[in-house]
C-alpha cells in the first residue's frame, strides 16, 4: 500500500472513530439487582483501610531474554530453562500423544497450542475469546476446554489443526457464579473428568452447587459431587500407587497474614466434607461463620502449605530422569501470596510422603521468583507437565513463559 | 532549535536507549491521533461517557488494550484501531498515557450525593484496590476525578454483565448495589480530588 495509501485509511478510521465516541450513548438502565450476598467483603472492619489486593497479571508476550531464568535455583544436578515464551498467561497444560502441547489462560481467553520441533516450539492460538479458558485437558484423541461458562471439545485437533469444537457446555450444567470458577480440569485413572466448582466468594455459606469437586462421563453424563467443602482447588492429581485424588485448596483471606493455611488433600473416598467455611487448615474455626463443632467431621489436610501462598498445580513424579528419591514424590506450585504483608511463597516445592500422607516433608525444589528483600517478584509457578524423557515442564503465568527442568549427574 | 544542539541531544538520546537496552518507543503520531480522537489531548477525555487515560496505570491501560484488541471487552468504536497494534505498539502506548498528566473532570458537586456515595465507597472497600486516594495502581484504574457518566456506565456493566475482560472481585464488590447507589458512588468518585 502507498503511504498516501496508508493516511486516507487511516484518515478514514479518526473520522470514524470520532464520529462514534461523539455519539456514545448510555446503556438503558437495570432492573434493581437482588439484596447484597453475605459473600461480598469478609473483611474485619479494623481491615477496611488495607492496601492488600491481588497482583496484577501481565497481559502482554515478555520476549524469552527477559525471562529470568538464570535467577531460579533448583537443588544440584536440575537445570531449568526456558522451552516456551511469548504465551501470555500461560497455566495448566495438557499433552497429546504426538507432543502437541495445549496451554489454557484466564484473562486473556486463549488456548495456545504448542508445537515442539525438538529445538524450539511455536505456538499458535487454537480459541480465544473464552472467558477464563482455565481447564484443559486431553483422552481419547480429543482436547477439552473449560472455561467459566463454557465446554469445547476438539476431536482430532492433534493432526487437524482446523478442528472445530463441539459445544459440550449444556450437558455440563455449569452454575451461573463466576468467581473462583476458573477451572482446572483432568481425567481421572477411571476415564471421568474431575471439575472443581469453587465458593463464589471469600467466605460465604456457598449455594449447594459451589465449594465442591465433581466428576462426569467426558460426554457430561453421570455427575456425580464427590467432595465437598473445597473452597477453591485449582490442581489435583492421582496417586500413582494408591490412585487416590489428592488436591490442593486456597485458605480463605481476611484472616490475618498467618493463616489460615492453604491446604493439601488426599480424598480417599467420594462424599468427604473438607471444611469450608467453617472449619479451614488444620482445624482453624472461621471467624465469619462460627458454629458448635465446625470442625466435626471435617477431613483435614495431610500437609498445610503455607498462609496465602496460592496453591496450584501438583504432580506426582512418575519418570526415569529424576533421582530415585523422586520417584512419587509430590510436586506442588505456590503462586504466591497477595493477601499477606509479606509475600510468601513463588516457588516450587516437593512434599514427600507415602500413600497415606504419613510424615510429610515440605522442602523447597524450584526458588528464586521471589526477592524478599524488596518484597518483589518476577514470576509466579503455576503448572507441571511431565515430558517421557521425564523431564517436567512448569508454567509461569506471570510471564507467559514455560520452564523445561531436567536432570544430569 | 540549532542544528547542532538537535544533533547532541538526538545522540544523547540514542545512548539512553543504548543504556536502557529496550526499544522504548513513542507510539506514531498517527495511532496516538486515534486514541486522542475520543480520549482528549493527552488522554485527557471531554466526551462524556469516554474515560481518561491520561495518568492511567500502566498495566491497566495494557491490559485493557489486550482486552479490547482480543475482543474480550466490546469497544465497538476501538475495534479497527486496535486490531492492528502488536503487544509491543500496546506497551509503548501505555508507556505514553501512563506518563501524561491527568486533569480531572469539572463537575457540580452535589454535597449530600458526595456524602452518600463516600459512605458507600467505604462500604464496598473500593480503596483498597484503588487506594485510599482513588488514584489507582498497577492492574487497577484511577476513579478520582474520572467522568461521571463514564463510572456509572462502567460500574452498570461490572455489576450487571459478568463476564470475560471483566474482573469477578469488582463484580462481586458491586452485587446488590441499586442504581440510585451507583450514580452516587461515582458522583463521589468523580468529584473527588487527588491534593498534590
Amino acid at each position: 500500500m502507498s503511504t498516501r495509501g496508508i493516511l486516507s485509511r487511516s484518515g478514514a478510521m479518526l473520522v470514524a472513530v470520532l464520529a462514534g465516541c461523539q455519539s456514545m450513548t448510555p446503556p438503558p438502565a437495570a432492573a434493581p439487582a437482588a439484596a447484597a450476598p453475605a459473600w461480598q467483603q469478609g473483611r474485619n472492619p479494623e481491615q477496611a483501610g488495607s492496601p492488600l489486593a491481588p497482583h496484577a497479571n501481565k497481559m502482554t508476550a515478555t520476549p524469552a531474554a527477559e525471562v529470568p531464568v538464570a535467577n531460579l535455583r533448583l537443588p544440584p544436578g536440575f537445570k531449568a530453562e526456558v522451552w516456551a515464551s511469548g504465551i501470555p498467561g500461560a497455566r495448566a497444560m495438557a499433552r497429546t500423544e504426538n507432543g502437541k502441547v495445549y496451554v489454557g489462560t484466564r484473562a486473556i481467553g486463549r488456548v495456545y497450542e504448542l508445537t515442539d520441533s525438538g529445538t524450539q516450539r511455536t505456538s499458535r492460538v487454537v480459541v480465544d475469546k473464552l472467558n477464563q479458558p482455565s481447564g484443559v485437558a486431553y483422552a481419547n484423541g480429543s482436547l477439552y476446554v473449560m472455561a467459566i461458562d463454557k465446554m469445547l471439545r476438539y476431536d482430532g485437533i492433534a493432526n487437524n489443526p482446523n478442528a472445530q469444537p463441539v459445544d459440550m457446555t449444556a450437558a455440563f450444567n455449569l452454575p451461573k457464579e463466576q468467581h473462583h470458577n476458573w477451572k482446572y480440569i483432568a481425567f481421572g485413572p477411571d476415564g471421568k473428568l474431575y471439575v472443581p466448582f469453587g465458593a463464589p466468594c471469600n467466605i460465604c455459606e456457598p449455594p449447594p452447587e459451589y465449594a465442591q469437586i465433581r466428576r462426569y462421563n467426558a460426554d457430561g453424563s453421570g455427575m456425580e459431587v464427590i467432595a465437598r467443602g473445597v473452597r477453591n482447588t485449582q490442581g489435583f492429581n492421582w496417586h500413582p500407587q494408591t490412585q487416590e485424588l489428592w488436591f490442593t485448596d486456597h485458605g480463605r483471606d481476611w484472616m490475618g497474614d498467618d493463616g489460615p493455611a492453604d491446604e493439601l488433600n488426599r480424598m480417599t473416598k467420594v462424599g468427604l466434607n473438607f471444611g469450608f467455611p467453617y472449619c479451614h487448615a488444620q482445624g482453624i474455626a472461621d471467624r465469619d461463620f462460627p458454629r458448635a463443632g465446625a470442625c466435626d467431621g471435617v477431613t483435614l489436610p495431610v500437609q498445610t502449605m503455607g498462609p496465602h501462598a496460592a496453591v496450584m498445580g501438583v504432580h506426582f513424579y512418575t519418570g526415569d530422569m529424576f533421582p530415585a528419591e523422586y520417584k512419587n514424590a509430590l510436586f506442588v506450585a505456590r503462586k504466591g501470596s497477595w493477601n499477606r504483608t509479606q509475600k510468601f511463597g513463588y516457588d516450587v516445592v516437593i512434599v514427600r510422603t507415602d500413600g497415606q500422607g504419613s510424615n510429610p516433608l515440605v522442602r523447597p525444589f524450584m526458588t528464586g521468583f521471589l526477592d524478599p528483600i524488596n518484597d518483589s517478584f518476577s514470576g509466579r509457578p503455576t503448572y507441571f507437565l511431565q515430558l517421557p524423557d521425564g523431564s517436567l515442564l512448569i508454567s509461569d503465568e506471570q510471564l507467559g513463559a514455560i520452564y523445561r527442568v531436567s536432570y544430569a549427574r | 532549535m540549532p542544528v547542532e544542539r538537535w544533533r547532541r541531544a538526538a545522540v544523547a538520546g540514542s545512548l539512553l536507549l543504548l543504556v536502557a537496552g529496550a526499544a522504548r518507543a513513542e507510539p506514531a503520531a498517527e495511532t496516538l491521533a486515534l486514541c486522542t480522537a475520543c480520549h482528549g489531548p493527552g488522554g485527557n477525555a471531554t466526551f462524556p461517557l469516554t474515560p481518561s487515560i491520561a495518568g492511567q496505570p500502566k498495566v491497566f491501560i495494557e491490559n485493557q488494550l489486550v482486552l479490547v484488541r482480543e475482543g474480550l471487552r466490546d469497544i465497538p468504536v476501538m475495534k479497527d484501531a486496535m486490531a492492528r497494534l502488536t503487544d509491543e505498539q500496546i506497551v509503548d502506548l501505555a508507556r505514553y498515557f501512563a506518563a501524561q498528566p491527568f486533569m480531572p473532570r469539572p463537575l457540580a458537586v452535589q454535597p449530600e450525593r458526595q456524602r452518600l456515595g463516600a459512605e458507600l465507597a467505604r462500604k464496598a472497600l473500593c480503596g483498597t484496590c484503588h487506594l485510599s486516594t482513588f488514584v489507582g495502581q498497577q492492574q487497577v484504574p484511577r476513579l478520582a476525578g474520572q467522568d461521571e457518566a463514564y463510572l456509572m456506565q462502567a460500574m452498570r456493566q461490572f455489576r450487571d454483565h459478568a463476564g470475560p475482560g471483566r474482573d469477578t472481585i469488582m463484580s462481586a464488590s458491586l452485587y446488590g448495589l441499586t442504581d440510585a447507589d451507583l450514580a452516587n458512588l461515582a458522583h463521589y468518585l468523580a468529584s473527588y480530588r487527588v491534593t498534590p
